[in-house]
């Protein structure tokens, strides 16, 4: 048993450099290609994603994992349920622009001011989640479809928001007024990082908590690895189903609002688009086949490889398409071992299956 | 081809499931490898195609040492196996899942389909096989649908044939259609080994008999040598179960009243079916699969809604309640599909025996669960029910069939519902978990609880009903007392309305 252990940790080690080496060799040829000096390159992209003076690149790619790992926290509560929720942008969305706009109007002190918000964020990415729950369960569309579907009305509903009636018309820009100063979220002492990340934290833990220690989070999973089973013992399906994507849509809303109080301080048209931040943190969750303590640690990945590569282009002259296609190559090679373990990992648990 | 298993020894973390296991197979000769399930023959046979490489032991062909990476390996060296779930493709026509992995490369990379149909009509003529090769596959019945993976290993050249349990999804007809393809198959010299608990199909096909009990070869050799008393004992490893006895009891007050129920099914509507379960009786559903006992059971259970007529549990109505509503009034449901429906083979035993309980404050704090009162029900439930597995937190994919089973109806029976709806309950399970099974639906049906049973096996209909339905063409073609029941009466209602004209069923 010991020496089976020892070599699987072996190939395991093995693969691992094989991904390394090749990831390495990819990027060292599209260098060659742009000409562009590869130790120089290099450094500029750990300095960049880790580095920077006083580490203030290290906080940009955190600021970046937090809205990254928030959404990926979101949608790992509805892909662990077996709901294919891939509207996380349109939760998003919504989430960031009620969040703008309550600040804008709510009267009140400050801190009231900013619960209300995040909190009719966070009720804004659940309705808009919930909705495609409906479409599922009443009219049939597969959620699949309907949550993918939800996303461009939402997107062009806060366009059209923020491009005619509360445009800040002074700024030239399509986007909102700025929310009011008492409400940003502050900085951690001496840096330029919002707390907002201990937020996405504090969601984290709940996902993480809920996920492995709660009933509703063990009918949640029963239902994901067979629907079948859980509709012949009798688990509620249809109000399960609500129940997740709510939460699921919860947390993509509060991530907006975390975006709007903690980076940007309102509401720019394609803000939360631009970025992808849904995107990334749908490949983040199935990075790690939705394991729920891996998810924030996925996001952070992400957002260094982004980052990293940002900065390659800036201080190295790689030009932003080949750094581009670095941060794919590298995604690309880094997804396939993690993924290939993981299964690995799994038939080794399932110890061959039905051993007649 | 000469096949030889020498020293085999297949080990899963801590568990052994092959030990030390030497046999041949020889052309011309029809091995029943037979044991418990559990007992290690589906792994021994696993080692052979390939699926499952061994920690010791080798396997030789004419002599060969071979060592196989996968199971395409194997198949290119003449072995074909078919398992005890098809893998076909649903949405594939006959030719095409026949051919697929295999197929003819014609002109330009093509598939050349028409010598593919050609060669097939030989081998299917050459065996007696007849079939369409133009159906979906998902039009096929079981039966059909064996045929194909059959006729799939003829068309890959197999010489050594390994079968999974074929006959438990089979009626008596369709087995024996098989049987005699299995014998021409013999004629023509090719090897086959058939793994099976059924003790009745190796007297009547075998040639050669390998007895496996807990991962280890307890005997092995020509059936004219044995006896089916001494095969028998050798599977279970001591003496026979007695046979069971039957406690007279009147029935209770009806426990499950249907009336006019319709359902949709998948080839027109089902029904209108009429039935009645009182309280401390067995009721039997005997039938030829596919002839509506699915749907009227997916209906009773609220899996599926009804078309019209009423469903009454404990004299309450529940024709619109869910699943989880019927269920806490009074019902437990033992469902046909355990690896889809009965468990989520990805969770671990203690999920899985927690699942759809009643009394979940009993395993909860507030919000949060109770993973050590989870653990330690179901430890109860697997020493209650023999269960062999790791333990609770162990996955249920870890499980051999007959064990996976036994925790569904464990976890079923424990609930102590009035009413008990057990579907194919022994499907693809061993003597040992047949005979407990059937043991504890009866001492359900003594302790007063109403027994719905559906099964296609009527061995076991007839062995525990009080009183048998016969479902044909989505209707119920007949009532039989138990104890009058016969088979040829029986038989006859499977395949024919005749009966129909009998008063209604109560």
């Amino acid at each position: 048993m010991r020496t089976l252990r020892e070599s699987a940790v072996l190939r395991e080690a093995v693969s691992w450099g094989v991904a390394l080496a090749w990831i390495a060799g990819v990027l060292f040829l599209l260098m060659a290609l742009v000409g562009a000096p590869f130790g120089e390159a290099l450094s500029a992209f750990l300095q960049n994603a880790f580095g920077g003076r006083r580490l203030s690149y290290l906080m940009a790619t955190l600021s970046r994992a937090a809205l990254i790992a928030g959404m990926a926290v979101s949608v790992m509560l509805s892909f662990r349920a077996g709901l294919f929720n891939i509207g996380g942008e349109g939760q998003l969305v919504a989430g960031g622009l009620v969040a703008a706009l309550a600040a804008l109007f709510l009267p009140g002190p400050p801190l009231f001011v900013l619960g209300a918000s995040i909190l009719a964020a966070m009720v804004a990415g659940a309705g808009w989640a919930l909705l495609a729950g409906l479409l599922q369960l009443h009219l049939g569309v597969p959620l699949l479809v309907g949550s993918l579907l939800l996303n461009y009305p939402i997107r062009y509903i806060a366009s059209y928001l923020v491009a005619h009636p509360f445009r800040d018309v002074q700024s030239g820009m399509v986007q909102s007024h700025l929310v009011p100063q008492a409400t940003w979220l502050p900085y951690f002492p001496g840096t330029r990082l919002d707390i907002g990340i201990l937020f996405i934290a504090a969601a984290s833990l709940f996902a993480i908590i809920y996920s492995h220690f709660t009933l509703h989070g063990y009918h949640a999973r029963m239902n994901g690895l067979s629907p079948a089973f859980a509709r012949t013992v009798g688990l509620p399906v249809g109000k399960l189903t609500l129940q997740t994507l709510a939460m699921s849509g919860a947390i993509a809303g509060l991530v907006g609002a975390v975006a709007v109080f903690g980076v940007h301080h309102r509401y720019i048209d394609g803000m939360l688009v631009q970025p992808l931040y849904a995107w990334t943190g749908i490949i983040a969750v199935l990075l790690v086949g939705m394991i729920p303590w891996a998810v924030p640690l996925s996001g952070l990945f992400f957002a260094a490889i982004q980052t990293g590569a940002a900065g390659m282009e800036r201080s190295a002259g790689v030009p932003k398409e080949i750094a581009l296609v670095m941060q794919a190559v590298i995604i690309l090679f880094v997804a396939s071992r993690v993924s290939g373990a993981l299964v690995a990992s799994s038939e080794r648990r399932a110890g061959g299956g039905e051993g007649a | 081809m000469r096949v030889a298993l020498c020293g085999i020894t297949v080990r899963f973390g801590a568990l052994t499931a092959v030990e030390d296991v030497s046999l041949a197979i020889e052309p011309g000769e029809v091995h029943a490898v037979v044991g418990e399930n559990g007992a290690g023959k589906t792994t021994l046979m696993n080692v052979l195609f390939g699926l499952v490489a061994p920690q010791a032991g080798a396997i030789r062909l004419d002599g060969q040492d071979r060592r196989w990476t996968s199971p395409q390996d194997a198949i290119r060296h003449g072995l074909g196996m078919v398992h005890q779930h098809f893998m076909l493709q649903e949405s594939m026509s006959v030719l095409e899942n026949i051919v697929l992995c295999a197929e003819p490369a014609g002109r330009f990379g093509l598939v050349d389909f028409s010598a593919a149909r050609s060669r097939l009509r030989r081998i299917a003529e050459q065996h007696g096989i007849s079939l369409a090769l133009d159906r979906p596959v998902a039009r096929l019945s079981v039966g059909e649908r064996q045929v194909v993976e059959v006729l799939k290993m003829l068309y890959r050249q197999a010489e050594v044939l390994i079968l999974d349990e074929p006959t438990s999804v089979l009626t008596p007809q369709e087995k024996d259609r098989l049987f005699a393809t299995l014998r021409s198959f013999r004629t023509a010299g090719k090897a086959i080994v058939l793994i099976t608990h059924k003790l009745d199909e190796v007297m009547e096909l075998a040639d050669r008999v390998s007895v496996m009990r807990a991962g280890r070869l307890v005997w092995s050799g020509r059936l004219s040598q044995t006896s089916k008393e001494e095969i028998a004992r050798g599977i279970v490893g001591g003496a026979l179960p007695p046979a069971r006895q039957r406690a007279v009891r009147t029935p209770g007050e009806p426990v499950l009243a249907v009336r006019d129920l319709e359902v949709a099914g998948r080839s027109g509507a089902v029904g209108p079916l009429s039935l009645r379960v009182h309280a401390g009786e067995i009721v039997g559903i005997a039938g030829v699969a596919g002839n509506g006992q699915g749907e009227l059971i997916q209906a009773i259970t609220g899996l599926a809604p009804a078309l019209s007529g009423e469903i009454a549990l404990c004299g309450r109505p529940v024709t619109h309640l869910d699943v989880e509503r019927r269920r806490r009034l009074g019902m437990s449901y033992i469902p046909e599909d355990r690896q889809r429906m009965g468990l989520a083979l990805g969770a671990t035993v203690s999920e899985n025996a927690n699942a759809g309980r009643d009394d979940r404050r009993a395993f909860t704090r507030g919000p949060f669960l109770d993973r050590a009162a989870m653990a330690r029900f179901a430890s109860g439930l697997i020493e209650r029910f023999r269960i062999r597995v790791g333990g609770p937190s162990a996955l249920a994919a870890t499980m051999s069939g007959g064990n996976k089973q036994k925790l569904v109806v464990g976890r079923e029976l424990a609930r102590n519902t009035p009413l008990v709806i057990a579907e194919n309950p022994t499907w693809g399970v061993d003597i040992g978990a047949i005979d407990f099974i059937h043991g504890e639906l009866m001492r359900m049906r003594d302790e007063g609880h109403a027994v719905l049973l559906v099964s296609t096996e009527l061995d076991e209909v007839m062995a525990l009903s009080d009183r048998i339905l016969v479902m044909y063409a989505g209707a119920i073609a007949g009532e039989v007392a138990g104890t009058e029941a016969d088979r040829e009466t029986i038989g006859r209602m499977m395949t024919s309305r005749a009966h129909q004209a009998l008063p209604e069923v109560a």
